[in-house]
């Protein structure tokens, strides 16, 4: 831009001033690139990096974020007291190996928790007990039961069928079935668990059992907490067939 | 035409690459002043140590579970070594183990499946983000085509694992799970093809997968990789009932 005010008819002064500008703009040019350069690259990298942390947590509001930040709290307390728990099944069996006892309690005490835990043996305890009465779909009934797993259910039984993996509640209103056996429209769903916790999480404003209700306004579910129930244990195999344990 | 050719090369090269510059800096920054615009209605200021919490919780979590895994595989290698190993306590050993993989306890290995769940483009009117229904519509088929072992993005389902919204998250196991979710399972060597005649999973692909737009890939696999469970199995309201099963 400024070169066309030198013009040849300026001689040699002219020559010198049309260096002096392309000299003076060399410089600052070379800061404004470099200036440029710089703030591309931060912002290339934020970019970047807006783009790689995108789809965890930087889109979430505050209220998620405490949300998630509830549950991680409660789900790291558990496992703290897992830890705790299995250090000292740990310590014990090292100071019984150190002692050379044997330590048939301690597994037969381990073998009755793990099979009970999976449903592999009948359970008893304080829980609640869901009635329900009219049609109702299977996906009703397993965001129910996924619902009272969130709320800490320890065992679960779906019209007197254990739940454990690989049991499903399927079928349209009318029409369902747990493990080949007909569920008719009236039912009931057992959980042993904190009644109040279990309860509260079913009952609450807009939780599971309002959202059945809206979509099969035709049922009628209730929820009884219950001093002692015993659930049965599973009729399944629940050892892998196909599966090998990875060594 | 070959006049602005002619002043385009009588332009001086650092201008030339400055406008570049310049031009590609303007993109930049529309680029980051529309990728801010979802998330100004919240405060950065009160978000960024949620954030960080969040992130540090879920980095205990992981440790918490690893402690688990190498707390149960070493409690497994205690009780084998039992110096007093009469055939009754090889029994009992026996026993232990075959409960711990019938309750997921032990990672295995097998045929099955790996799926691939992932957002689809937001479009009107239709929701294409993932949620956690879509996961456990995915799981519950799987079981019904039967599955024996099913995973999420690494977390072993189990007798008492939720699958649940959070926030706009999934969370397994209380574990956070960002997408896209990778769903594995072991199973029969025809497990896919049971499971694609299966009406009602047809159905979920057809009314949510194809509608929503939401990326669902599958690979059929001679050995699927499953983590064992990593949490609690501590009973705290069920007791085991006295007479034997």
């Amino acid at each position: 831009m400024n070169a066309r005010h030198v013009g040849p008819a300026h001689g040699a002064h002219e020559g010198a001033h049309a260096r002096r500008i392309r000299g003076a703009d060399a410089p600052a040019s070379r800061i404004t690139l470099t200036a440029v350069g710089a703030l591309l690259g931060v912002l290339a990298v934020g970019q970047l990096n807006a783009q790689a942390g995108a789809p965890a947590l930087a889109g979430r509001s505050a209220a998620e974020l405490s949300q998630l930040i509830g549950n991680l709290t409660a789900g790291n307390d558990q496992l703290r007291a897992e830890v705790t728990d299995l250090d000292a099944q740990r310590a014990h069996l090292e100071d019984a190996h150190s002692r050379g006892e044997t330590t048939v309690d301690e597994l037969a005490a381990d073998l009755a928790r793990i099979r009970a835990w999976v449903g592999l043996t009948s359970v008893s305890g304080q829980g609640i007990a869901v009635i329900v009465r009219g049609p109702i779909g299977g996906d009703a009934v397993e965001d129910l039961v996924n619902e009272l797993r969130n709320a800490g259910a320890e065992a679960i039984a779906v019209d007197g069928v254990r739940i454990v993996p690989g049991v499903v509640v399927a079928g349209a209103p009318g029409a369902l079935s747990v493990e080949n056996n007909a569920v008719g429209d009236t039912f009931e769903i057992r959980a042993i668990g904190s009644p109040q916790i279990l309860t509260g999480t079913l009952n609450r404003t807009g939780g599971v059992i309002a959202e059945i209700g809206a979509a099969y306004p035709g049922a009628q579910l209730t929820v009884t907490p219950v001093e002692r129930l015993t659930l049965p244990a599973t009729d399944r195999t629940l050892v892998p067939a196909h599966g090998q344990p990875r060594i | 035409m070959s006049t602005i050719l002619a002043r385009v090369r009588r332009l001086p090269t650092v201008q030339v690459t400055l406008s570049l510059a310049l031009v590609v800096l303007g993109f930049l920054i529309a680029a980051q002043v529309a990728g801010e615009k979802p998330r100004s209605q919240y405060s950065t200021q009160e978000r960024a140590p949620l954030i960080q919490s969040a992130l540090d919780l879920q980095t205990r979590q992981e440790a918490l579970k690893a402690q688990i895994v190498d707390l149960r595989r070493r409690i497994g290698e205690l009780e084998a070594q039992d110096p007093g190993a009469a055939e009754s306590l090889r029994q009992l050993y026996a026993d232990l183990e075959e409960a711990r993989l019938a309750a997921g306890l032990i990672g295995i290995t097998g045929p099955g499946l790996a799926f691939r769940l992932e957002d689809g483009n937001p479009g009107a009117g239709v929701d294409a983000v993932v949620s956690a229904r879509d996961v456990r519509v995915l799981v519950q088929e799987l079981w019904l085509a039967g599955a024996e072992a099913i995973s999420v993005n690494g977390e072993r389902i189990s007798t008492t694992s939720a699958v649940i919204d959070v926030g706009g998250s999934i969370l397994v196991n209380s574990a956070y799970l960002a997408p896209p979710y990778e769903i594995k399972a072991v199973g029969p060597a025809d497990l896919y093809d049971r499971l694609r005649t299966s009406v009602a999973f047809v159905d979920f692909v057809q009314g949510r997968i194809d509608r929503a737009g939401i990326s669902l890939t599958v690979a059929v696999l001679d050995a699927v990789d499953l983590p064992a469970f990593a949490g609690t199995v501590n009973l705290r309201y069920a007791a085991p009932e006295a007479s034997p099963q």
